[in-house]
């Protein structure tokens, strides 16, 4: 390992370092300091990404800082960053106390860091699991609420179920090949018809990590239980994670054509049963898992068409996705008092009495309805256009049939917001730091609704080379 | 002797299968689900090694060295979280974990 190479794994290192600083310092300061210690090496972090250039040549076995990498690390490092800030005051109402919290979260940024830069598919698979790991825990911290520990059994036994899945396709795929390298995935003579299963067991694997239909029932559980800005981290990064595991195994091994129906299929049953069972939802965060499941079938409609285009949708929509949802979530998550406040009926009135917070939330619904000017007006256009271009018409009609059916329950919250008279419980008073953070994605969403030039810009550069 | 990669794999497929059918079918026991799990994972170390000897590269033998690592901790973890349930609910039956529904 030389010089270079430890500059340009930077983000990794400051990222582990911090992890470490923050478990072992922890006990002796202040959880508001070790939160704000991890906000700010996650965010330097993220810094040190945009500004090393990208090199392709692996400097270390299976790592190396790649263009995805560039694009991809800033992303995961904002979203820890706005999640430990919003996830604060949450934790003290909610007596989640220690530093383990924190620690936990930028270990699982550090996981989500090492993935981009992988290559290979056991540097792939572990950072993979290691951001399961980690969100098995925080999943279940709250103690106070019998849901969580509930939500994160049921989370550890699907994703060990999942890992196992995936990591039995990968070893077909070694089998086969003979090779764990990510560029080199093709198969000899004799070997396809292995190398076909293990693709086939690692779609079903990526399946439940992306909680697409037929193996998306663990989702609405695990973000009730979960305390709600670790649901918004898990809906977005882990998602995020999963789909970029998928284009990088896609994106590097020649197209194969057997993979078309299964993608989908996956991504049909998706966009369908996620938005119509999100219909008739009376909870808020279980309204919003079934809309996660909608739009990892618009992902996936965009990743099935193989293209340049399909792959920049993928991207600029994740990046769009993980901004609108930790918006709802930090919402959710702010307005919550001692209780989790659920029930969509409980949000009546707060866009008046809670004018910040609400208004957020009402942002959050119409990006995810995909309302212009907002992000996921943006977000969804460039999915659907690139399906369209490459070849898949139908599917992509019936994508946008079901979006706009789906304009009905996020403007049921909306109207909760605003239309109805407020109730008895008012939420308490909102902190700088969930202030800051939601301030911050809401922004994030408005500014890449109107100009989303720089971001495009960023998504084809994130290609150039990878 | 050596033994071809398709005996392997179709041991291995076999294995994957009982673990998986453990997990399905006893899926009222935590502990049952678990031991399900291990097994399917012991099914992806033996493919692993039976490719590695299939192309004479240690590869696959790394990775499923790894892989027994990653099954410990997450082992660990999983009886760590029964053992918290079970002090809440006196029970490892999943049948009981169902305050959620929807």
């Amino acid at each position: 390992m030389t010089f270079s190479d430890a500059i340009s794994l930077l983000p990794l290192i400051i990222v582990g370092v911090a992890s470490l600083l923050v478990l072992l310092a922890g006990p002796f300061c202040q959880v508001r300091v070790v939160t704000v210690v991890g906000a700010a090496a996650a965010l330097a972090a993220g810094f040190c990404a945009a500004a090393v250039s990208p090199v392709n040549s692996a400097g270390l076995p299976g790592l190396a800082f790649t263009p995805l990498a560039r694009y991809l690390i800033p992303v995961f490092c904002v979203a820890a960053a706005l999640t430990l800030l919003l996830s604060h005051g949450y934790n003290l109402r909610h007596e989640i106390r220690g530093e383990e919290y924190p620690a936990t979260v930028i270990f699982c940024l550090f996981a989500l860091c090492v993935l981009p830069c992988a290559t290979n598919m056991l540097t792939l698979f572990l950072a993979l699991e290691a951001v399961a790991f980690s969100f098995y825990v925080l999943v279940a911290m709250d103690l106070g609420r019998a849901e969580s520990a509930e939500a994160g059994l049921k989370y550890l036994l699907i994703g060990a179920v999942a890992a196992a899945v995936t990591a039995f396709g990968l070893a077909l795929i070694y089998a086969g090949t003979g090779t764990l390298a990510l560029g080199a995935l093709t198969a000899p003579a004799g070997f396809h018809s292995i190398l076909t299963a293990g693709w086939g067991f690692v779609l079903i694997g990526i399946a439940f990590k992306l909680s697409l239909v037929p193996a998306h029932l663990w989702t609405p559980d695990v973000y009730q239980g979960a305390p709600a800005p670790v649901a918004g981290l898990l809906s977005t990064t882990s998602k995020f994670a999963g789909a970029a595991f998928l284009l990088m195994l896609l994106a590097f091994a020649p197209p194969r054509a057997e993979l078309h129906l299964p993608l989908y299929l996956l991504s049909l049953l998706s966009m369908g049963l996620g938005n119509l069972a999100a219909l008739r939802q009376t909870n808020l965060k279980r309204m919003l898992a079934y809309s996660s499941i909608a739009h990892m079938g618009y992902l996936t409609l965009a990743l099935m068409t193989g293209t340049r285009d399909g792959y920049s949708a993928v991207l600029l929509y994740g990046a769009i996705y993980t901004v609108m949802n930790l918006a709802a979530f930090g919402a959710v998550a702010s307005l919550s008092a001692n209780g989790e406040r659920g029930a969509i009926t409980d949000f009546a009135g707060l866009g008046f009495s809670a004018p910040l917070r609400g208004g957020v939330l009402a942002l959050a619904m119409l990006s995810l309805a995909g309302i212009p000017p907002t992000a996921g007006f943006i977000g969804k256009f460039f999915v659907f256009y690139s399906a369209i271009r490459g070849g898949e018409i139908v599917l992509a009609v019936i994508g946008i049939l079901f979006a706009a059916i789906s304009a009905y329950f996020y403007l049921r919250v909306v109207v909760q917001l605003y239309m109805r008279p407020a109730g008895a419980n008012l939420p308490k008073p909102c902190s700088r730091a969930e202030s800051f953070a939601l301030v911050c994605t809401s922004l994030g969403i408005v500014v890449i609704g109107i100009y989303p030039t720089p971001l495009l810009r960023l998504v084809e550069s994130a290609l150039a080379l990878g | 002797m050596t033994i071809p990669l398709f005996h392997v794999l179709i041991l291995a497929a076999l294995l994957f299968a009982m673990g998986l059918a453990c997990t399905i079918a006893w899926r009222a026991n935590v502990i049952m689900m678990l031991i399900g799990i291990e097994i399917m994972l012991n099914a992806v170390m033996l493919t692993l090694v039976g490719g590695s000897s299939q192309w004479g590269m240690a590869d696959g033998q790394i990775f499923s060295l790894m892989l027994m690592a990653l099954t410990s901790s997450e082992v660990s973890l999983a009886l760590a979280m029964v053992v918290y349930l079970h002090r809440r609910r006196q029970s490892v039956d999943t049948d009981d974990f169902n305050s959620m529904k929807g």
